[in-house]
C-alpha cells in the first residue's frame, strides 16, 4: 500500500512504484479534472502540484510523490471557492474547449507563487503547456489577471 | 430554403415531469406518424423544458468543442424566451431524428461552421414560443388580454397590476396552452443578448476541473481498455498472444478489434503496459510498402493532366499564350493530424436490450448508428451521451474509436468498457487533412493587369471519399476545390480543373476548414506572385480585381488600414519585420489577415496578425473574436510545423514531438474587428484558418525573397 497526501487527504492505494501518478489520480482515485494529453510529459494537461510546485504527472512516477503534499485542480479551488488563478479564468472567458486549462491553470498557480508579479516576457516563457484552440493570448492575459487579484487580496 | 422553415414547434406529453412546459420540434408532416409511435412509447424529444422548480433546461442540437455553442446556441433561445442565460441548464440532446435539424430535416451534426447559422431562426422561435405560451396561460390566470401582459428575465407581469408569476409557476397550466404559430420574432433592435459579447457558460466548470469530458466517464464497474491498430493502414492482425500478458497487473482480457487488438484492464496504466509487452503480429497487406513521398510524386506527375473542368470563362489558353507576363508556380501541402488535446476515447455498455455510450462526438446519429449496427440493437435502444469535447476539428466525426468501444463492450456485456488512445495511437491512426498539389500558371499585360489564371488541384478530398451523396457533381470533389472555385478576383480567362488522384489508402477526413486550409494558402501565396511580377503593391493589386465583390474590398481595406499596411521592409529595434496580406472567403464568410514577421537567429517570429471579419452578423462577436484566434492559430501551427509523412506503409510521427503544435510563446499578437454587413450570415468557427500560412508566406518574401510553396515552414532553409 501506498499513502498518498491529495488535496489534503490521505489516500491508501495498491499500485505498482512507476504507475505515473496521473493515472493513479485519474483512474485509481478519481480526480478526472487533471487530463492526459500525451504521456511524455510535452503538453501539460496533467499538470499538477507536488509540495507546491507544479510536475507532469504523467511523467512522474507515483513513489516520487510518497510523503509529499498533491495538489490537483480540484484542490487548488472550487466553483463555490475558486483560487484566484481560477476566478481570473472564468472571469475572463480563457476556455475554448477547456481540456488544457486544468494543467495551464495549475502551471500560472506554481508561476505565480514564484513569480507574484511576472511581466510579459515572464509568463509567455513561463507557460509553456500547449492549447489546441489557440487560446494562448486569454491564458497570458489571465495570468496577468491573476497576479493582480492575488496581490489585491494580500 | 432554409431548414428552419419547414419546423414546427410543437407541445409534448412529458412523462415523468408532470406540470412542466416541453416543448419539442416536430418534423414536416410525413415523419409524423413515426414520431407519434415514439411518443407514446414514453420517449419524449425536448428541445426547452421550463420545470415547476423554475428551472429551464434546454437540449443543445450541436455539441460544443470549445467553438461556444453552449454560450451561443442558447443565446438564441434565451433572448426570445425572455430567460436569463446564465441560469439555463445547458443539455447535449439525445441522438434522433427530432434533432435532425438540418438540410431539411436530413441530419444533424456540428461542423461545417454551421451550427449558429442553420439554427439562427429554429432556436429563436422555440423561445419565442415558449415565451406566448407562458405568456398565454399568465393571461388566463389573471383573466386578462396577453397583449396586456409583458415579460421579463423569468417572469410573466401584468402590466396594469404589476403582479408576477415566474415561468415555473406558469409552466404546468403553459403546457395545456394551444401552440401559437406564425409568432413575429424580435426586432433586432431590441435585441438584449444578441449581438452582445455574452459571457461564456461553460467557463467556470472548465476553470475548476468540473466540466466532463469523455475521458472522464467513470462507470460503477468500468474497465479501461488500450488498444494497438496495424501501423500499417488496412493490415489486420495475423496472431497475438493473451497468455503473455495475462498475468500482468489489471490485466482482465485480450480481444480483436478490427485492424487491430485491445487489452482490457482495471486501468490505463495497467492496460498500456500489457498492450506494450503484447506480442502481435501483423498481416501488413497490400500497403506496407507505400509512403507519403511516393504519393507527392504522383500527385505532382499529374499536374498538367486535364483531369475534370470545374470552372471555365473566356479562352485560357490564348490568353495566357499572348499575355506580355507569364509566370507559373507550383505547391503542395502536406497530410495533417488533427491532434485534439483529447485523445481519441468512447466507453460503452452493452446489455441484451440497451446500449449506452458516452463518446466524445461531432454526431450523435453516427454513433447511435455505429452502435446500432455492431449490436444489432434498434435505434430506440442505443444512449447517446456527449460530454464536452476535448477539441475536435472535424476528428470526431468518424467513428472508428467508437466501433472498437461497442464491439469490446458487446463481447463483455454489463460491464462499461472506456476505450482510451495514447497519443501515438491518436497520431498515427488519424483521418488526416489530405496532401495536395496544383499548379497555378497566370498571364498579365503589359500595364501588369491579370489576363488569366489557369489552376489545377491534384489529389483527393474527404467529401468523395466518405460522403460522396454530398457532392453535386460526383466527379468533382469540393472538398479538393473549394476555396479557390468561385474566387472573387475579375479575371477575364480564367480556368480552374480537378484531378481526382486517390490517396488510398491513407484515411483522409474533415480538418478545421478542410481545403480552404489548403487553397487559402496556395491561392493567396500565388496572387501575391502574381502582385510582385506585375510589380504592383499587395494590396491594391488585389483591390484592383474586387470592383464587383465590395464585401471583399471592404475587408481588406480596413484590415491594411488597420495595420498601417506597409509592403516594404522595415527595421524595428535593428531587425529587418514584413508584412504579408491574404484575403479568403469560406463557410460564407470573409477574413482578411495581415501578419508582421520577422527572422532572428534563423527563427521565423510572427509578431502580430491583424485581422478582420465578415460573417454577416455576430451573434456573440466576443466569441468570433476568440474564434478567429483560435482559427489562425489552428492554421499558424500548422504552417510552422505540422506535417505527417508515411514510410513502408506507416506514419511516421508519433507524438508532439515529431508533431509540434504552436506554443504560447510563438503566438503572435492579435486585433480582430469585425463587420456586421447584414449579409446573409456565414460561418465562424473554421474561417480564421485559411489566410493565415499565406499571410506569414507572403510576408517572407517581403523579408527574405524566397517564395514559400509548400509547408510547413520548418522544412524550409530561408537563409539558402
Amino acid at each position: 500500500m501506498t499513502q498518498l497526501m491529495i488535496n489534503g487527504k490521505a489516500y491508501d492505494v495498491d499500485v505498482e512504484d512507476d504507475m505515473p501518478l496521473l493515472w493513479v489520480i485519474r483512474d485509481v482515485i478519481g480526480f478526472t479534472g487533471t487530463k492526459f494529453g500525451c504521456g511524455m510529459g510535452l503538453c501539460g494537461a496533467c499538470s499538477i502540484h507536488i509540495d507546491g510546485n507544479v510536475a507532469r504527472s504523467c511523467i512522474t512516477p507515483v513513489a516520487a510523490a510518497k510523503g509529499k503534499n498533491i495538489t490537483t485542480i480540484e484542490g487548488l479551488g472550487t466553483p463555490d471557492n475558486p483560487h484566484p488563478v481560477q476566478q481570473a479564468w472564468a472571469e475572463s472567458d480563457v476556455p475554448q474547449c477547456g481540456y488544457c486549462q486544468s494543467g495551464q491553470i495549475m502551471a500560472a498557480a506554481s508561476l505565480l507563487k514564484e513569480n507574484p508579479k511576472p511581466n510579459e516576457d515572464d509568463i509567455k516563457n513561463g507557460m509553456t503547456n500547449y492549447c489546441r484552440c489557440g487560446t494562448y493570448l486569454q491564458i497570458h492575459a489571465a495570468v496577468k489577471k491573476a497576479s493582480d487579484l492575488i496581490g489585491d487580496e494580500s | 430554403m432554409s431548414t428552419q422553415e419547414k419546423l414546427k414547434v410543437s407541445r409534448r406529453q412529458f412523462m415523468g415531469m408532470s406540470g412542466a412546459l416541453v416543448l419539442g420540434m416536430y418534423l414536416p408532416v410525413g415523419k409524423l406518424a413515426a414520431k407519434a409511435g415514439v411518443s407514446a412509447a414514453g420517449k419524449v424529444n425536448a428541445f426547452l423544458v421550463i420545470a415547476p422548480d423554475n428551472s429551464i433546461t434546454f437540449y443543445n442540437p450541436f455539441i460544443e468543442m470549445g467553438q461556444g455553442t453552449y454560450t451561443s446556441i442558447p443565446t438564441l433561445v434565451a433572448e426570445e424566451l425572455d430567460a436569463d442565460l446564465s441560469a439555463m441548464q445547458i443539455a447535449q440532446a439525445p441522438h434522433g431524428d427530432d434533432y435532425k435539424i438540418m438540410f431539411n430535416n436530413t441530419v444533424r451534426f456540428t461542423g461545417g461552421s454551421l451550427s449558429v447559422r442553420s439554427s439562427y431562426e429554429t432556436m429563436r422561435r422555440a423561445g419565442a414560443t415558449a415565451r406566448a405560451m407562458l405568456i398565454n396561460a399568465a393571461a388566463e390566470k389573471w383573466q386578462v388580454k396577453a397583449s396586456d401582459c409583458k415579460t421579463e428575465p423569468g417572469f410573466v407581469i401584468n402590466q396594469s397590476t404589476g403582479d408576477k408569476l415566474s415561468y415555473g409557476e406558469l409552466a404546468p397550466l403553459a403546457a395545456t396552452q394551444t401552440v401559437p404559430e406564425d409568432l413575429p420574432l424580435k426586432e433586432s433592435k431590441d435585441f438584449r443578448l444578441i449581438g452582445k459579447p455574452v459571457k461564456r457558460t461553460d467557463s467556470l466548470a472548465k476553470a475548476t476541473g468540473t466540466a466532463n469530458f469523455g475521458i472522464d466517464t467513470q462507470i460503477d464497474g468500468m474497465l479501461v481498455a488500450v488498444v494497438k491498430q496495424s501501423p500499417v493502414f488496412g493490415g489486420k492482425v495475423k496472431s497475438f498472444d493473451a497468455a503473455a500478458v495475462k498475468d500482468m497487473p489489471g490485466v482482465k482480457w485480450v480481444d480483436p478489434i478490427p485492424d487491430g487488438v485491445a487489452v482490457i484492464a482495471d486501468n490505463y496504466w495497467h492496460a498500456l503496459k500489457a498492450i506494450q509487452a503484447l506480442p502481435v503480429s501483423f498481416d501488413e497487406g497490400a500497403n506496407a510498402k507505400f509512403s507519403s513521398a511516393a504519393y507527392l510524386q504522383s500527385l505532382q506527375d499529374n499536374l498538367d493532366t486535364a483531369g475534370v473542368n470545374v470552372e471555365n470563362k473566356g479562352d485560357v489558353a490564348t490568353a495566357l499564350k499572348s499575355a506580355e507576363t507569364k509566370l507559373t508556380a507550383d505547391y503542395h501541402v502536406p497530410f495533417l493530424a488533427h491532434a485534439t488535446l483529447e485523445p481519441m476515447n468512447c466507453t460503452a455498455l452493452v446489455t441484451d436490450n440497451n446500449c449506452t455510450v458516452w463518446a466524445p462526438n461531432q454526431g450523435a446519429d453516427f454513433v447511435a448508428g455505429t452502435a446500432a449496427g455492431i449490436t444489432g440493437l434498434p435505434l430506440d435502444a442505443i444512449t447517446v451521451e456527449t460530454p464536452f469535447l476535448g477539441g475536435g476539428f472535424g476528428r470526431r466525426f468518424l467513428m472508428d474509436f467508437v466501433a472498437q468501444a461497442v464491439t469490446l463492450a458487446k463481447a463483455h456485456k454489463g460491464i462499461p468498457i472506456k476505450v482510451v488512445w495514447s497519443r501515438e495511437e491518436d497520431t498515427q491512426h488519424d483521418f488526416y487533412r489530405p496532401m495536395t498539389a496544383a499548379r497555378y500558371r497566370a498571364g498579365l499585360d503589359a500595364n501588369g493587369k491579370p489576363v488569366a489564371l489557369h489552376v489545377t488541384n491534384v489529389g483527393e478530398g474527404p467529401m468523395g471519399r466518405l460522403n460522396p451523396e454530398f457532392l453535386a457533381d460526383p466527379k468533382i470533389d469540393t472538398t479538393v476545390v473549394e476555396g479557390v472555385e468561385k474566387q472573387p478576383y475579375e479575371i477575364a480567362n480564367h480556368k480552374l480543373d480537378y484531378v481526382h488522384m486517390p490517396l488510398s489508402p491513407v484515411p483522409i477526413g474533415y480538418w478545421r476548414s478542410v481545403a480552404h486550409s489548403v487553397n487559402g494558402f496556395i491561392k493567396e501565396s500565388f496572387i501575391d506572385e502574381m502582385a510582385h511580377a506585375a510589380k504592383k503593391d499587395p494590396v491594391a493589386f488585389r483591390l484592383s480585381m474586387l470592383s464587383n465583390s465590395p464585401r471583399f474590398a471592404a475587408v481588406l481595406k480596413k484590415a491594411a488600414a488597420m495595420a498601417d499596411w506597409n509592403p516594404s521592409v522595415v527595421e524595428k529595434n535593428g531587425v529587418k519585420h514584413a508584412m504579408g496580406v491574404s484575403l479568403h472567403e469560406s463557410f460564407g464568410s470573409l477574413v482578411a489577415q495581415v501578419a508582421e514577421v520577422s527572422i532572428e537567429n534563423k527563427k521565423i517570429n510572427v509578431h502580430k496578425v491583424w485581422c478582420v471579419v465578415d460573417c454577416g452578423f455576430a451573434v456573440n462577436p466576443a466569441i468570433v473574436k476568440m474564434q478567429m484566434e483560435s482559427a489562425l492559430a489552428f492554421g499558424l501551427s500548422a504552417a510552422m510545423g505540422e506535417e505527417i509523412t508515411m514510410e513502408k506503409g506507416r506514419v511516421r510521427q508519433t507524438n508532439f514531438h515529431t508533431y509540434p503544435i504552436l506554443m504560447g510563446k510563438d503566438m503572435p499578437e492579435v486585433e480582430t474587428e469585425i463587420i456586421n454587413s447584414g449579409a446573409t450570415m456565414g460561418g465562424v468557427g473554421e474561417i480564421g484558418t485559411p489566410p493565415i500560412a499565406s499571410a506569414v508566406c507572403n510576408a517572407l518574401f517581403t523579408l527574405t525573397g524566397k517564395r514559400i510553396r509548400t509547408l510547413p515552414l520548418s522544412k524550409t532553409d530561408l537563409n539558402a
